[in-house]
């Protein structure tokens, strides 16, 4: 039997670092993953779209994932991101996973293709079959095109591995449709501005690109909501996150603000892959200011106790 | 339907895809906790596959989903033709997926393809397609009353019922609950027996598949701890069938006084007698039917013929008759077509069985036992205080007693804890009415064995069950209450009468 996995707290899709040449910096990433462990993230994601996954081939996944795997050494979970725009090269991803002993995959709807929920959910179930392996369900209709929708969220049901879904629609109706008739399938969220929302309805996780460069923050609210059900202290915490979340959701470059948050606490992690570009001045300096006033209210916060 | 062959059933089997997950709102779904338990062939030992092992917090789930769609009436409030309409494609497609199901039922409890592809599912099919052509057909009642007032008596559905399941025939006993709860308007949520899950999700998909709307059937496999007995004491069910064992089944009672009072229907075991008297006509007609009765389904029937009270004067003849109507019953692959006497359900019923046959003092013939597998066995008995004339077996032994009377042979009958069927072989009319009305058995068959149809109830006395009956139109009773509605018409308010 597969036993159902846990998703619990927070899990880091980890950003790629890149030479100024554009090939992988593995020595950079490698402090990337050293340091999120350090800071006590529960998870990590290989080959998610803040990894920059769509600007990757199959081989490249595989290595970065691979070395992601070596270097955590079974510290924390590892997920591997099996999305992309062949469901053959999903599938290879998973069997990847599976070989290199990631713990679960993140499994997200082809993108273009905008197939029906009947067709999403065999797609899935292949790729499912390829890694036997605990799957995080990855639904974010905005950037693929289709909505997991309650015919695939009940066909899926016939392989016990979907036991997870991070949910990026930001739609609020999402959230209780998942938590009410989707118990089994741990809901995660994947809106980072709705985090509070989320905990609310019970979430066990949340898949957030901004812990690459802030985990104290996100795990404190987390913890918060969480673990000790202190819903007052979440609120202040969430409140002061919102400008972040408003720079990272609503900017529109939410990939290079993180990896510029992440060069920021001292790792270069170079530039984003075409089409994208990286921050201009006025970008990185609304983000240092951001950052500077969350850290220090979500610190006087905590320093409450 | 034309059977295949043996290596053809073989083949379906080998590429069948078994569902093993519980099916909760429309929808396959895994345990909440993540764990299974294996279920295996019991002819072969092998794994077909891990099934959902779901416990009080899927039990939960189900009820909530079957409360919401009993209330909101997307089903309990349908036209009852239109609930016809649906049930009959439902039965529909359970015929095109009828060799399917008839494979997986074979391999899943151990029983002869040949019986499932001739009894079972065809008259599972039956079942589902009679109470749905009979469900808008039943009227309501106007009770007599004044010029003043109307009175009416009318039936509603009861509400979300709890269908616990055996494993002797877990298709046939889930359509025998199903089709009248369904038909009612009910919702339900069936626990199929650990041994034989896999039919019972199958068929609760293509149930959705014909229009039965989600939260209305649901089945959440498990054991009887984790999912029995939350059925048995959710304060949101309303009425509980179960059939199975005569302990398990007063647990249900507790659980419910315990609980929330809800109702309670029992089928329970049988210790059942076939009187054979000295003037019985054709006693190679007799010999045939009580083979049928003692060892279909390998014995493992509530109903099956377990006591042979015979008169002394055709004991003799009757036995060579039975035995040489019992060797026509191939022991063996219940994949095979020639198979007339396949697996017990589970290697633990199987060292049960065959413990009782190491306590048989006088083995006419059969007593064999090996790897899963029973002979008929037909055993003498000194009297009707013997081990194997109290205790229900549920295998293929038949127990023989030896009487001088009619009176006797009733009194033998009726010296049981159970009540369930009797069947009476004589040419005389007056003592076979006679006989009928004494024996205290549910049912009672004269010069035959059975249990009647679809068109007849089914239920037993004394500790074979109570509550309410299965098959026939009675059958809705048990998933229906009556409610009286007075309407006051008069003008006068002095006159009314309160």
């Amino acid at each position: 039997m597969t036993p159902i996995f846990k998703f619990e707290g927070i899990y880091t899709p980890v950003v790629t670092p890149y030479h100024h040449d554009g090939t992988v910096n593995f020595d950079t990433l490698s402090n990337v993953i050293e340091h999120l462990i350090s800071r006590g993230v529960h998870g990590l994601i290989s080959g998610g779209s803040t990894g920059e996954n769509y600007a990757q081939t199959v081989a490249e996944r595989v290595e970065i994932a691979t070395f992601t795997a070596d270097q955590i050494k079974g510290r924390v979970p590892l997920v591997m991101g099996t999305g992309a725009m062949l469901t053959d090269d999903s599938k290879s991803l998973a069997v990847a996973g599976r070989e290199m002993g990631a713990d679960a995959i993140l499994l997200a709807s082809p993108p273009y293709a905008v197939p029906t929920d009947r067709e999403n959910a065999l797609n899935a179930l292949a790729i499912d079959k390829a890694a036997n392996l605990p799957v995080m369900l990855y639904n974010y209709p905005h950037r693929t095109g289709t909505l997991m929708g309650e015919e695939f969220l009940d066909r899926v049901g016939r392989s016990r591995n979907f036991c997870g879904i991070k949910e990026s629609s930001g739609d609020i109706n999402r959230v209780h449709l998942l938590a009410r008739d989707y118990p089994h399938i741990q809901l995660g969220c994947g809106m980072d501005d709705q985090a509070l929302e989320f905990f609310a309805w019970g979430a066990p996780f949340w898949v957030c690109g901004g812990s690459n460069f802030l985990p104290d923050e996100h795990i404190a609210l987390y913890q918060a909501c969480i673990v000790e059900r202190n819903f007052e202290k979440g609120r202040r915490i969430m409140s002061a996150m919102m400008p972040l979340m408003r720079v990272l959701e609503q900017g529109g470059k939410f990939i290079q603000t993180i990896k510029y948050g992440v060069t920021l606490n001292g790792m270069d992690t170079g530039p984003v892959r075409a089409p994208l570009k990286g921050l201009n001045k006025d970008d990185k300096r609304a983000l240092e200011q951001v950052v500077r006033v969350l850290k220090t209210t979500i610190a006087n916060i905590q320093a409450e106790g | 339907m034309d059977l295949l062959t043996k290596d053809e059933y073989a083949a379906i089997a080998a590429d069948m895809d078994f569902p093993n997950t519980a099916y909760i709102d429309g929808a396959y779904r895994p345990a909440m906790s993540g764990k299974t338990f294996a279920t295996r062939n019991p002819a072969t030992g092998e794994v077909l596959t891990d099934v959902a092992a779901c416990g009080s917090e899927d039990v939960d789930f189900a009820v909530a989903k079957a409360r919401e769609a009993f209330d909101d009436g997307r089903w309990s409030r349908m036209h009852p033709s239109e609930r016809k309409d649906i049930l009959i494609r439902f039965a529909k497609l359970l015929t095109r997926n009828a060799r399917e199901l008839a494979v997986m039922e074979s391999v899943d409890s151990g029983k002869p393809i040949y019986d499932c592809e001739t009894v079972d599912i065809p008259e599972t099919i039956h079942c589902i397609k009679w109470h749905a052509e009979a469900i808008d057909k039943m009227y309501d009642q106007i009770a007599p009353s004044s010029d003043d007032h109307v009175a009416m008596v009318v039936r509603e559905p009861i509400g979300v019922v709890g269908l616990i399941l055996p494993w002797n025939f877990p298709l046939l006993m889930l359509a025998w609950k199903i089709g009248p709860a369904l038909a009612a308007g009910c919702s339900v949520v069936v626990k199929p027996a650990e041994e034989t899950s896999l039919t019972a999700l199958r068929v609760a998909e293509l149930a959705s598949e014909a229009g039965v709307p989600r939260g209305v059937l649901n089945v959440v496999p498990g054991g009887g701890a984790d999912v029995g007995e939350p059925i048995g004491r959710h304060l949101d069910i309303d009425m509980v069938s179960f059939t199975g064992s005569t302990k398990t089944g007063k647990l249900f009672l507790s659980y419910s006084a315990e609980s929330n009072a809800k109702e309670v229907v029992l089928e329970m075991g049988g210790k059942n007698p076939a009187i054979v008297m000295e003037d019985a006509e054709n006693l190679d007609r007799v010999a045939q039917h009580l083979v049928n009765g003692a060892f279909w389904n390998m014995g493992e029937n509530c109903s099956a013929t377990s006591r042979l009270i015979v008169h002394r004067a055709v004991k003799t003849e009757l036995l060579e008759r039975i035995e040489h109507h019992a060797q026509h019953w191939n022991v063996g692959d219940p994949l095979d077509p020639e198979t007339r006497v396949g697996a017990l359900v589970s290697p633990a019923h199987f060292k049960k069985v065959s413990g009782y046959l190491k306590k048989a003092e006088d083995v006419v013939f059969g007593g064999a036992a090996g790897g899963g597998f029973v002979a008929p066995s037909l055993v003498q008995l000194p009297d009707n205080n013997h081990v194997l004339a109290r205790d229900e077996i549920f295998g293929p032994v038949l127990g023989v007693i030896e009487v001088d009377s009619f009176d006797q042979a009733i009194e033998i009958a009726n010296d049981t804890d159970y009540g369930l069927c009797a069947s009476l072989f004589t040419a005389n009319a007056k003592r076979a009415i006679r006989g009928a009305r004494m024996l205290r058995a549910g049912t009672v068959t004269v010069n035959s064995y059975g249990e009647g149809d679809i068109s007849t109830p089914f239920g037993g006395y004394k500790q074979s069950g109570f509550g309410g009956r299965d098959n026939s139109v009675h059958a809705h009773d048990q998933y229906t209450q009556l409610k009286t509605i007075w309407v006051d018409l008069s003008d006068d308010e002095d006159e009314a009468v309160s």
